[in-house]
C-alpha cells in the first residue's frame, strides 16, 4: 500500500524553480532516504510533505487523501529537525508530551506514552532535565522521542545527525535503524551523507538540482547507477571516470563500446598489477592513504583528476612507483555523451 | 642555614604590610570610579534626603534648620499628597496597560514580513523621538475644542454631549495626559518586544505546528514564555519611568484643574520650583522613592522566577 504519493510536485520561490515535476511513491512502512548535494531541494521536498511549505503545483497524497491544503497538524506526521527544535523552556518530559498536551489528553495517557517513548530511547533518567542541560546526542534522542510519542503515520527526518560528532552519528544511525524496525512506520529521511543513505534506506531517492536522478535500493543504485551523477555521488571513494580517448587507457576491444564517452570504475573494483601491456591503465602513484583496513592509491595517469584505487589490507607500494591497474569487464560502467548509463552493459 | 634564617625573618617582618597591601590594592584601582560615583550619586542623594528633615522654604527664609519628622507628619495629613498618590496609580496603570498591549500588538504585526517593513519600523519609532514637551503641547491642542478635532469627533460619535475640553474637567482631565503618554510610549514596547520576538527560533513554531498547536496555542506556549523575561524587565522600567514622568502632566494640565491631575512627581516639581518649598518636596520624593523601590524588588523577584526555564 502507498503511504505517500507525489504527483508532479513543483515548488517555486518567486522566479526560482526549486523542484521540477517530482513524482514518487513511498510504500507503507518503507524507509526512504532523500539524498543529494546541498541546494538540490531535498529539504524543501520534506518540508512540503510536512506541510511547512506550500506546494506550488502538483498533488501530494497520503494514502487516498490529498493533503495539499491540510495544515501540518492535520497530516498525522512527526518531524525531527536538524536543530532538534526542542522547547527550551520545557523539561524533557513536557517536551516529549507536548503534542498530547496540545490535544488536551488525560494526564495518565500522557504519562504512559512519554514514559514508553523515554524507555525506548533510554531517556528515563533525564525526564526532569531542561534541554540546555543535555548533550547533543541526548537532545537528538528527545527530538526522536517527541516524534515517537505522537505515534504518527509518517516520520520525517531533516538531516537529524548532521550536528553530531562522527562517533555519535554512527551510534544514532544504528538507533534510527532499530527504531524503524521496531515501529515499522513509514519514514522519510533527508541527508547529504551517502553513508547514512546506504545504511538506513530501503530505497534511496537521489536528487540533483530540483530533479530526481534515480530511485532504487541502495545496492541497485551502487551497482547500476543510471547516470554519471548517481555514479559519482554514491560510493566512497568516488567512482573513477576516464574519457574513452584517454591515452593511458588500454582496454581490449571486447570491452569497448563505440557510443561510450566515459568509462566508470569504482576504486574497490581495481586490481593492482605490473605496469605491462596487460594492464588496463598505467600511472604513477602520487599519494598513498593507509587506513589499516584499506590502502588507497591516487594514481597520476596524465589526466586532471587522479585515478583512485582501493586495495584491502596494507600495501607497501610506495609513492612514485609506476603501477598497472586491471578490472573485470562486469565492473566497468559505460556512459554515453549525455552522461546516461549504456544499459546493455549494466549487468553488474 | 644562616641564609635561610635571615630570609625567613625578613619575610616575617614584611608579612603584615604585604597582607595589608594585598587587601587594599584592588580598592586603590577602583578608587577613581568609587570617588566619582560617590560624588555624582551618593552626595546629592544624601543631601537631598537630609532636606526632608529640614525646613527649607525660600518663601519663608527665616524659619530654617532641622525639624525632625515634621515634614513627614505634614505629608500624612496632606490631602493633596493622597490625591496625587491615587492619580499616580491610575496614571501609571492606565498608561502602562495600553502602552504594553498596543505595543505588543504592533510588535506582532511588525514581526510578519510585508513590503516596506523597514520603513514602517522606522516610522513606528517616531513618537519616541519627539520631545515630550512638543507632544504634550500637541495633544493639549488636539483636546482643545477651539483648535483640535478630538472633542468634535467624540461629540459626533455620541460619546460626549457637546465638544468640551476634557482637560478642563476635573473628573476626566487625567485621561488627557494618559492618552498622550500611551501614544508616546507604544514605540518603546513595540521595538523591545519586536527584538525579543525576532530572537525566537523559527523552527520552534514549525515543531509546534507539527505537534498540533493552533496559532493561539503557539502564542501562549512558545511566544509568551520567550517574551516573559523581556516583558518583566521592560514593564518594570516603564513603570518607574512613567511614575516619574511629570512632563506631559505639567505641560498639558499643570496639575489642574484644581490640583486634580497632580501625580506625585509633578507635585514634587510644583512644590519645589513653584512654591519653592524644598524641604517638603524632598519629603514627597522620599515617599515616591520608597514606593518604587518596593515595586522594583517585587518585579526583580518575579523575573528571577520567570527566566528559570530559558
Amino acid at each position: 500500500m502507498t503511504a505517500i504519493t507525489l504527483n508532479s510536485i513543483n515548488k517555486r520561490f518567486g522566479p526560482v524553480h526549486v523542484l521540477k515535476d517530482i513524482s514518487l511513491e513511498f510504500n507503507k512502512g518503507e524507509f526512504v532516504v532523500l539524498v543529494g548535494p546541498s541546494g538540490c531541494g531535498k529539504s524543501t521536498l520534506l518540508r512540503m510533505i510536512a506541510g511547512l511549505e506550500p506546494v506550488s503545483a502538483g498533488d501530494m497524497i497520503f494514502g487516498d487523501t490529498r493533503v495539499n491544503d491540510l495544515e501540518p497538524r492535520d497530516r498525522d506526521i512527526a518531524m525531527v529537525f536538524q536543530s532538534y527544535a526542542l522547547y527550551p523552556h520545557m523539561d524533557v518530559e513536557r517536551n516529549l508530551g507536548f503534542s498530547l498536551e496540545l490535544r488536551k489528553r488525560a494526564a495518565a495517557e500522557k504519562k504512559e506514552r512519554t514514559s514508553h517513548a523515554a524507555g525506548i530511547l533510554g531517556l528515563d533518567k533525564l525526564l526532569d532535565r531542561f534541554p540546555r542541560a543535555l548533550s547533543g546526542g541526548q537532545r537528538q534522542r528527545v527530538a526522536m522521542g517527541r516524534a515517537i510519542v505522537r505515534d504518527p503515520q509518517i516520520f520525517l527526518f531533516d538531516e537529524p545527525l548532521s550536528n553530531l560528532d562522527a562517533a555519535l552519528r554512527i551510534e544514532m544511525r544504528i538507533e534510527i535503524a532499530k527504531l524503524h524496525r521496531r515501529l515499522g512506520t513509514t519514514m522519510v529521511y533527508v541527508t547529504h551523507d551517502q553513508v547514512e543513505a546506504m545504511t538506513l534506506a530501503d530505497r534511496i531517492v537521489v536528487m540533483n538540482a530540483g530533479q530526481v536522478e534515480q530511485v532504487g535500493t541502495p545496492l541497485d543504485l551502487y551497482s547500476n547507477p543510471a547516470n554519471l551523477f548517481v555514479a559519482g555521488f554514491l560510493g566512497s571513494p568516488k567512482m573513477n571516470f576516464v574519457a574513452y580517448d584517454d591515452p593511458a587507457l588500454n582496454l581490449p576491444s571486447a570491452l569497448t563500446n563505440p557510443s561510450a564517452q566515459t568509462y566508470g570504475i569504482r576504486p574497490e573494483h581495481i586490481k593492482v598489477t605490473a605496469p605491462d601491456k596487460n594492464a588496463h591503465l598505467v600511472g604513477t602513484i602520487d599519494v598513498v592513504e593507509r587506513l589499516g583496513s584499506d590502502t588507497i592509491f591516487y594514481i597520476n595517469h596524465g589526466a586532471d583528476k587522479p585515478f583512485v584505487v582501493r586495495v584491502p589490507g596494507i600495501d607497501r607500494t610506495a609513492i612514485g612507483e609506476k603501477i598497472g591497474c586491471q578490472f573485470q569487464p562486469e565492473d566497468l560502467h559505460l556512459f554515453d555523451q549525455d552522461g546516461q548509463a549504456i544499459s546493455e552493459h549494466k549487468n553488474g | 642555614m644562616t641564609m635561610a634564617q635571615t630570609s625567613s625573618s625578613g619575610n616575617g617582618r614584611g608579612r603584615p604590610l604585604k597582607r595589608f597591601q594585598w587587601l587594599i590594592e584592588p580598592y586603590l584601582y577602583l578608587s577613581p570610579a568609587i570617588i566619582l560615583i560617590a560624588l555624582v550619586m551618593l552626595v546629592p542623594l544624601v543631601v537631598g534626603v537630609s532636606y526632608a528633615f529640614q525646613a527649607i522654604d525660600l518663601l519663608d527664609p527665616f524659619t530654617t534648620g532641622w525639624v525632625g519628622l515634621a515634614n513627614f507628619e505634614k505629608l500624612w495629613a496632606d490631602r493633596l499628597f493622597w490625591k496625587a498618590l491615587t492619580n499616580t496609580f491610575w496614571w501609571t496603570l492606565g498608561s502602562l496597560f495600553f502602552q504594553f498591549f498596543l505595543g505588543l500588538g504592533l510588535a506582532l504585526l511588525l514581526n510578519k514580513p510585508f513590503a516596506g517593513r523597514g520603513l514602517v519600523q522606522g516610522l513606528v519609532f517616531l513618537p519616541w523621538a519627539v520631545p515630550a514637551f512638543l507632544s504634550g503641547l500637541n495633544w493639549a491642542w488636539l483636546f482643545n475644542p477651539i483648535i483640535g478635532p478630538i472633542p468634535h469627533w467624540l461629540a459626533a460619535m455620541g460619546i460626549m454631549e457637546k465638544p468640551q475640553n476634557i482637560l478642563a474637567n476635573p473628573d476626566l482631565a487625567l485621561w488627557g495626559p494618559i492618552v498622550a503618554n500611551i501614544w508616546f510610549g507604544i514605540p518603546f514596547f513595540a521595538i523591545t518586544l519586536l527584538a525579543a520576538l525576532q530572537s525566537i527560533p523559527r523552527d520552534l513554531y514549525e515543531a509546534a505546528a507539527i505537534d498540533g498547536a493552533s496559532l493561539w496555542q503557539s502564542f501562549i506556549k512558545i511566544t509568551v514564555p520567550f517574551l516573559a523575561p523581556t516583558i518583566a524587565i521592560t514593564v518594570m522600567l516603564r513603570t518607574i519611568w512613567i511614575a516619574n514622568f511629570a512632563d506631559l502632566i505639567y505641560i498639558m494640565t499643570g496639575g489642574g484643574p484644581a490640583n486634580s491631575t497632580h501625580i506625585i512627581s509633578s507635585y514634587i516639581f510644583t512644590t519645589a520650583f513653584r512654591r519653592l518649598d524644598f524641604g517638603y518636596a524632598s519629603t514627597l520624593a522620599i515617599a515616591l522613592l520608597v514606593l518604587l523601590l518596593a515595586y522594583a524588588m517585587l518585579i526583580l523577584k518575579m523575573r528571577k522566577h520567570l527566566v528559570k526555564g530559558i
